[in-house]
């Protein structure tokens, strides 16, 4: 995933926060014990919030436990830990790195990401062997993602439907209570984050991928040819916010139908967050680069 | 039944009025309305349901028996009747398949019809929006509208549509407790069209107008 799916800081409560960063530094943790340091420069926000979430509807009363860490070596900070969901999280934060970097070379090739696919390629095949159902189901999306894009899909409803219908599983097969409409909720919210995250994304790189002459699916669906970018990007910026809107609307009224812990965290990222980022990234204000940099920077912040 | 002080968010002992407000903060929060292009629609309308009977059930042992069912009474009749009238053609065997959430035997049916007229345009809509591909659905929702202008249905549901989006909008700026702008003002549009709507089908949302 992709690092999106974040909390607007500054509306959370402080005690939110300090959950929130117990949260993110758990999954953190979790990853660097079980597949090892170098997985933890993966980390993003997208499984913190799964992981977050999965606990919330299984009524998971946190463990908390103040520990130092690399990024903040002196200052103990509380850390949720010994949760089965966090831990969910972790594993397919790590598949779904490997598969991402495998892209990455597929798609632009260069040193780098090939190095971190390397480094990457053991805490996979970890994770890999615990999970065979959660990476059969991430490899038929690429497989999927991967059709499409060589048939320069042109439809960006039809270009989200891997992507979206892998979050979906994934979040539904994350549920392990015995309530038979939660896994369908989830499933839901999972898809609908899931063509969010795509279509912003891909909104979010459209410089990138003309530079590149990589596969874009607005490109496609709105026909650019050679224009200027700026100005390409105002004219499809009301129907693409329509879209995003669309499935932010689905996703928050399928989570009122949930019963949840840690509501007001979870709100907070679903209204505020979501709304925010979907501005901030139409508006043009392009996210931070989203490279192994950018994600130690991440777990920076989160400390400082 | 579960606790009704719990389903309605309050706490034990809260009063008719607490308890009054409450309900209609959850009734507007799970209305069909909000779900209506929603595949976990059926969810929320068991929401509903136990709302209204923790309400009942609430009010009867306060003691104000006018104030029950207030709600129930004019929404779910209205919300469950376009499910009857089935099997007359396609169309109709298409719109019957859509409310029952068989979206895939709904599509099935709609490609055995050749003619593209508004209706096809307008149900093939519906369908993509049960699917979550929201720009395929607004593209023929839009063709729907432009081939027959006058058709209210279409354009109601084309409408609501573009509403959805906006209404989540309006919700984040209401919790950051912006109280002036246009959203408020298009919240405001919203409701005094739903209570237009109401009207048309017999019922109510504003007293006063």
């Amino acid at each position: 995933m992709f690092g999106y799916i974040m909390p607007d800081k500054p509306e959370l409560k402080i005690k939110e926060y300090e959950l929130f960063r117990g949260y993110y530094c758990g999954l953190c943790k979790s990853m660097g014990r079980r597949y090892g340091t170098l997985s933890r420069f993966a980390l993003n926000y997208d499984s913190a919030f799964l992981g977050l979430l999965l606990s919330s509807v299984h009524d998971e009363v946190p463990v908390l436990k103040k520990e130092s860490c690399i990024v903040s070596p002196v200052k103990k900070k509380w850390i949720v830990v010994e949760n089965k969901y966090i831990d969910f999280a972790a594993d397919i934060n790590v598949l779904l790195t490997y598969y991402n970097l495998k892209d990455n070379i597929r798609d632009e090739g260069g040193w780098l990401p090939s190095l971190a696919l390397l480094a990457s390629k053991g805490g996979y095949k970890n994770a890999a062997s615990g999970n065979k159902q959660l990476d059969g189901i991430i490899a038929a999306s690429i497989n999927a993602q991967v059709q499409l894009e060589e048939q320069n899909c042109s439809s960006m409803d039809k270009a989200a439907e891997p992507f979206a219908n892998m979050l979906s599983q994934l979040f539904a097969a994350g549920y392990k209570g015995e309530e038979k409409s939660v896994p369908r909720i989830l499933g839901w919210i999972g898809y609908n984050l899931g063509k969010w995250i795509y279509i912003i994304d891909a909104y979010d790189d459209i410089e990138k991928d003309i530079a590149s002459g990589s596969y874009n699916p607005l490109l496609s669906q709105y026909k650019y040819e050679k224009q200027d970018t700026k100005a390409f990007k105002a004219a499809i910026a009301e129907e693409v916010r329509g879209n995003l809107l669309q499935a932010l609307s689905q996703t928050t009224s399928s989570i009122e139908l949930l019963k949840l812990n840690n509501k007001g965290i979870i709100d907070n990222i679903v209204y505020e967050g979501l709304y925010s980022k979907t501005e901030r990234i139409l508006s043009g204000i392009t996210s931070e680069k989203r490279s192994c940099i950018k994600n130690e920077k991440s777990i920076r912040s989160i400390g400082n | 039944m579960r606790n009704p002080y719990e389903v309605l968010g309050i706490r034990e002992g809260a009063d008719a009025e607490g308890i009054k407000k409450a309900y209609k903060e959850l009734v507007k929060k799970y209305h069909p309305d909000q779900y209506q292009n929603n595949p976990l629609s059926d969810l929320a309308e068991e929401k509903l349901k136990e709302i209204n009977e923790a309400y009942d059930y609430l009010m009867k042992n306060v003691g104000n028996k006018n104030g029950s069912s207030s709600y129930r009474q004019q929404e779910e009749p209205r919300y469950r009747n376009n499910q009857s009238d089935a099997d007359r053609n396609y169309y109709s065997q298409v719109r019957t398949n859509i409310n029952m959430g068989n979206v895939a035997a709904a599509e099935e049916i709609l490609n055995r019809i050749s003619s593209r007229d508004g209706e096809w345009y307008y149900l093939s809509g519906l369908i993509f929006m049960r699917r979550g591909w929201y720009n395929e659905a607004v593209t023929n929702l839009k063709t729907a509208v432009d081939m027959e202008p006058s058709n209210f249905e279409f354009r109601d549901a084309l409408n609501k549509v573009m509403f959805s989006g906006k209404q989540y909008q309006s919700t984040v700026y209401n919790r950051r407790g912006y109280s002036t702008g246009p959203d408020t003002c298009s919240m405001c549009q919203g409701l005094i069209c739903a209570d237009c709507c109401c009207e048309m089908m017999g019922g109510d949302l504003i007293g006063c107008c």
